[in-house]
């Protein structure tokens, strides 16, 4: 008699115990949500003073006017794990946020591998993606194109085949270069990445990896014929300290660094494209693509043919040096050309 | 057909500038703090909050149960004890990222507390259960002498008493989900582990120390809180104390 109350007693605490569980796990869902719509929040109220002038650059690359994604479903955008990535994730959303678009944004999800993933497992929906990693990461290619427009129709065949598009790439690219301070390169007479086999024992510094990649030490060679190099195995963001310090010659650099801005490094031509070609694409889903409308990809080309290698060095340097937050910065360059 | 779209060239507006120790990355810049007080901190605070909670809250919950289905049949403990133990011991990182590539749970909230939730069993099935066992047997003799139920007598005498190994047990769960969580950030961008993340990522030494500083400060505050409710909650200690 008395075990069995206890047994019902136990049940109901089981039950209960059940419910709390299932409850807070609806509400830890709901509770993403309306911190994603409590930020979406902040930039519609953004959008809604600036959304006058629409329209500015050539017919193909207008941005879509009024709410063309009002009722459309909700998309997932994905970014990378650098600062760059977060700032492109937020020019995207923001502006197909202004369209009327829902979007969530999950931000910082990792590396090209990781993204990937979540692109063809259907947990994001779209992620800004670099065509040369593209290349290389997702489609296994490691052929060497000549020219940008090869590199990407040959990203676009291989995303066709595997249920993606990629639209078209953005003016800026962000690849490896080499700088040097231009002080050097006056007194070596250094205009591009040839004239550096003129130097003895170059002192280069990069990180480790650049000693053995075809975009690294044995494409300088091959290309160029620099062979007289003394390698200093450099962590990415230190590379600048040692130029200043004159401890290098030369440092491997990302075209797109804010720290390039402001003329205090000269980073030289590459005529021979050693570097390859690091455009940005965004990897959206085709059936996404084709249930979000023709506005959607309108929207998106419209801030990807704004993304001029300086306004990405520029954006840069307010998040990593003067650490604004990428959604301020976003939404500052998109008001001033008019795309939200 | 051209592979990059092209317009008039873009207006590259003024983003405005950090002060001079953000951009020098000094140790500590009271004037970030303040400017991304709203932006970012505050923001991932909240979000920290809510991680820790519901994941002390659904562990709790479980733990409850189990620890009184293990302590009317003695025979579950063990079992339940070593998957508790086992889930324990996983590293979390590893946990973080098995969790991630379950495909329908993904890079998200649920997946992050169903590790903090999985931490949180083995200290409070192990502590319920250890604080009801602990009620001497003449206790729970007078209780029945007294006329009580079984069930009355859980409620009334066996479980009060047991409050201050329960709630020794919820305070070091909730000190360790407070820290546990800013690593759930590799599979859910939120909560001190953003900017944590960040600031290691950017070298960026104010808002490392700033999000470290609120992490030690919650988990700090976390535990008075229990403190207090634990003397609310067993007025009788402190009286025979005293």
């Amino acid at each position: 008699m008395k075990q069995s109350t206890l047994r019902i007693g136990l049940v109901i605490v089981a039950a209960l115990a059940l419910a709390i569980g299932i409850a807070a796990c609806g509400s830890s869902n709901s509770g993403s949500d309306t911190t994603s719509a409590s930020t979406a929040g902040t930039s519609t109220t953004g959008s809604t003073t600036a959304s006058t002038g629409a329209s500015t650059g050539a017919s193909t690359t207008a941005a879509p006017s009024g709410k063309p994604g009002a009722g459309r479903p909700a998309v997932t955008l994905g970014d990378k794990n650098f600062t760059e990535q977060y700032i492109l994730g937020q020019l995207y959303r923001q502006a197909l946020d202004a369209r009327g678009f829902t979007v969530r944004l999950k931000e910082n999800i990792g590396s090209t591998e990781i993204a990937d993933r979540a692109l063809r497992s259907g947990q994001i929906d779209l992620y800004p993606e670099y065509i040369g990693i593209f290349n290389t990461t997702v489609a296994g290619d490691t052929k060497v194109y000549p020219t940008v427009d090869e590199a990407y129709q040959a990203g676009r065949a291989y995303a066709e085949r595997h249920g993606f598009t990629l639209l078209p790439l953005t003016p800026f690219t962000d690849t490896d270069a080499l700088a040097v301070l231009p002080a050097y390169a006056r007194a070596n007479n250094l205009t591009q990445v040839g004239d550096l086999a003129r130097i003895r024992g170059l002192k280069l510094g990069a990180p480790p990896e650049f000693r053995q990649r075809a975009t690294g030490l044995p494409g300088l060679r091959r290309l160029y014929g620099i062979t007289d190099v003394q390698f200093f195995p450099l962590t990415i963001g230190l590379q600048y300290q040692a130029l200043d310090s004159k401890r290098i010659d030369t440092a491997d650099v990302f075209t797109t660094d804010g720290q390039l801005q402001g003329g205090r490094y000269t980073v030289l031509r590459d005529p021979r494209n050693v570097f390859g070609f690091q455009n940005l694409t965004p990897v959206v889903s085709t059936r996404v693509l084709s249930a979000e409308g023709p506005a959607f990809e309108q929207t998106l080309n419209a801030v990807s043919a704004k993304l001029t290698t300086e306004a990405m060095q520029r954006m840069n340097a307010a998040v990593s040096i003067d650490k604004q937050s990428p959604a301020d910065v976003a939404r500052t360059y998109l008001q001033a050309n008019g795309l939200l | 057909m051209s592979a990059a779209v092209f317009a008039a060239a873009p207006v590259i507006p003024s983003f405005g500038r950090g002060s001079s120790c953000v951009t020098d990355n000094k140790l500590f810049c009271w004037s970030w703090v303040r400017e991304h007080w709203g932006d970012t901190l505050s923001k991932a605070l909240v979000q920290h909050i809510e991680l820790t909670l519901i994941a002390v809250v659904i562990g709790f919950a479980i733990s409850f149960a189990l620890a009184l289905a293990a302590y009317r049949w003695s025979r579950l403990a063990p079992p339940i004890g070593w998957v508790a133990a086992i889930l324990y011991t996983i590293p979390s990182l590893a946990l973080f990222q098995l969790l991630a590539a379950v495909s329908w749970l993904g890079l998200s909230r649920t997946s992050a507390e169903i590790a903090l939730v999985s931490y949180t069993l083995f200290v409070l099935f192990g502590n319920i259960l250890a604080g009801l066992r602990e009620v001497p047997a003449d206790v729970r003799d007078a209780a029945e002498g007294m006329g009580l139920t079984e069930w009355q007598s859980l409620w009334r005498v066996e479980l009060p008493m047991a409050l201050p190994t329960i709630f020794a047990g919820l305070r070091i769960a909730t000190v360790t989900v407070v820290s546990l969580a800013t690593v759930a950030v590799f599979i859910d961008n939120e909560g001190l582990g953003a900017p944590i993340f960040d600031a290691l990522q950017t070298t960026f030494k104010t808002e490392l120390i700033a999000a470290g500083a609120l992490a030690v400060l919650l988990a700090l505050v976390a535990d008075g809180l229990l403190v207090i409710a634990q003397r609310l909650l067993t007025p009788w200690a402190r009286s025979a104390r005293s």
